[in-house]
């Protein structure tokens, strides 16, 4: 039970790490180029990486709007073959509705959800700089 | 008998010893980040190497220089004329008086409080690391103590709970108390550590740290506002806000500049808030409680 236990515990943390590892060592400017890839295949590196930004704390959110909602808004886009992403978003409990053209939303999805998890990678070497006392000389 | 007293007394002393080496590292941190702010700020010589986008009208006839120790828990105002000169006038007629005086009575009222916190003058103790329990912010400790004794209406951001620890800081502050954030064991100085490395860390999409802001941006302008040290963050609180039109708790102010920082924002309550406000307020010792205070 026990090694049950621990087992399912390092695969989580190992497909979480993975995660993190994969992005940092993504192009985003290529994975997330629409013109190059298409919008389906970058939303579908969004949908990949956007949940384990949102399981670390660091979603990026944008002018009112969380990432996953570009994530669902363009998902629904291409659903229905529209051109134009409709989001949807409350700011202080007043609903609001904007609208994207699709390969603007599928770029800022995506490098949105990559970005976050690199970002969040490069704070393990990057955070004591700013420390003074430690990185930070002054 | 004798041997007992003098193990029990070498106990102590141990337990003594090794509750300081916990802090050791903070009590580092604290230091060097009160030295920074005070050379940063100590004369305009230095202000090109520090302040490069200010203008020369600004350092020159804004700023107010020598900045030290206590002076820094009026954030900004310490070192912004213009920015005091508004503030003072403001403190002539306290906007909060009157959620001191409601903070009072639902001290004296509220079913349990009085049983909670004894003494009202402890704004200055908080955050507590409790075992079992993690960071207990002054809002967390108010709002679960509500809830023990099945009150409703208590939020960790605003409100009553504001109030209540407007009439505690002012009550800590009338008694001369100093802020006093104790690092005790080694899970409180871990806390402390995971909080400093998220004040540190670079979020969201403009890809700025809190220190990006509050220490290295000290004294720059953003828009209309010039930018305030962490050292000194959290001896005045709860804040009256301009924009606000009321008190806010620091759960309150963390969540907004979160979510400037282009992220989906950290709740008050959650782990990531209390264990940044744990370093906060370290960072804050030794400094006087001085809260409620003023903010635009
Ligand atoms: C883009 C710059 C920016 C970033 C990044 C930022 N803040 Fe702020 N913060 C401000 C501004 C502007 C104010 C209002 C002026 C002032 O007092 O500094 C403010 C005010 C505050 C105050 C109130 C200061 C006082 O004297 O009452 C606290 C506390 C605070 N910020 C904490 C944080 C924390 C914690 C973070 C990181 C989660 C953070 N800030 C990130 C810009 C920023």
């Amino acid at each position: 039970m026990k090694k049950i236990l621990l087992a399912s515990v390092l695969g989580l943390s190992i497909a979480s790490a993975g995660l993190v590892e994969d992005a940092a060592k993504l192009d985003v400017k290529k994975v997330c180029d629409v013109k190059a890839n298409g919008a389906a295949k970058v939303l579908a590196v969004a949908k990949k990486f956007n949940p384990e930004a949102i399981k670390l704390g660091v979603e990026f959110k944008r002018l009112g709007i969380r990432n996953k909602l570009y994530v669902k808004a363009v998902e629904e886009a291409i659903k229905a073959k529209k051109k134009e992403v409709v989001i949807k978003y409350t700011v202080k409990k007043k609903d609001k509705v904007k609208k994207f053209p699709l390969d603007y939303a599928a770029w800022r999805t995506c490098t949105f959800a990559v970005r976050a998890l690199q970002l969040h990678k490069e704070a393990d070497k990057t955070w004591r700089l700013a420390v003074p006392g430690d990185g930070y000389k002054f | 008998m004798k041997k007992k007293i003098i193990a029990s007394l070498l106990l102590g002393s141990f337990a003594l010893l090794s509750a300081n080496s916990f802090s050791t590292q903070a009590d580092k941190d604290r230091k060097a980040l009160q030295a920074y702010f005070e050379k940063k700020f100590a004369d305009r010589k230095n202000a090109s190497t520090y302040f490069p986008y200010s203008t020369k009208d600004e350092l020159d006839n804004n700023f107010k220089w020598g900045i030290k120790g206590d002076e820094f828990r009026l954030g900004s105002y310490a070192f912004d004329k213009g920015g005091r000169a508004q503030h003072d006038e403001m403190m002539d007629m306290p906007p909060f008086e009157d959620n001191i005086d409601n903070g009072k009575e639902l001290y004296e009222k509220t079913p349990g409080m009085k049983k909670c916190f004894p003494n009202p003058a402890i704004a200055g103790d908080y955050p507590k690391f409790v075992k079992g329990k993690g960071v207990v912010t002054i809002s967390d400790a108010i709002v679960s103590c509500a809830k023990d004794n099945k009150q409703k209406g208590w939020k960790l951001t605003k409100g009553k709970t504001a109030d209540l620890e407007a009439y505690f800081a002012n009550a800590s502050k009338e008694k001369g108390k100093k802020i006093n954030v104790v690092i005790n064991s080694k899970e409180a100085a871990a806390a402390y550590e995971r909080g400093k490395k998220e004040y540190y860390t670079q979020r969201g999409y403009l890809e700025l740290s809190c220190a990006t802001c509050h220490v290295q941006g000290a004294g720059q302008r953003v828009r209309n506002d010039i930018l305030s040290p962490l050292f000194g963050h959290t001896t005045h609180f709860p804040v009256y806000r301009l924009k606000w039109q009321g008190l806010g708790t620091l759960e309150r102010r963390i969540k907004g500049c979160n979510k400037n920082q282009g992220e989906t924002p950290h709740k008050p309550g959650s782990t990531w808030t209390k264990e940044l406000i744990y370093f906060m307020g370290y960072m804050s010792n030794g400094l006087p409680v001085d809260g409620p205070d003023i903010r635009k």
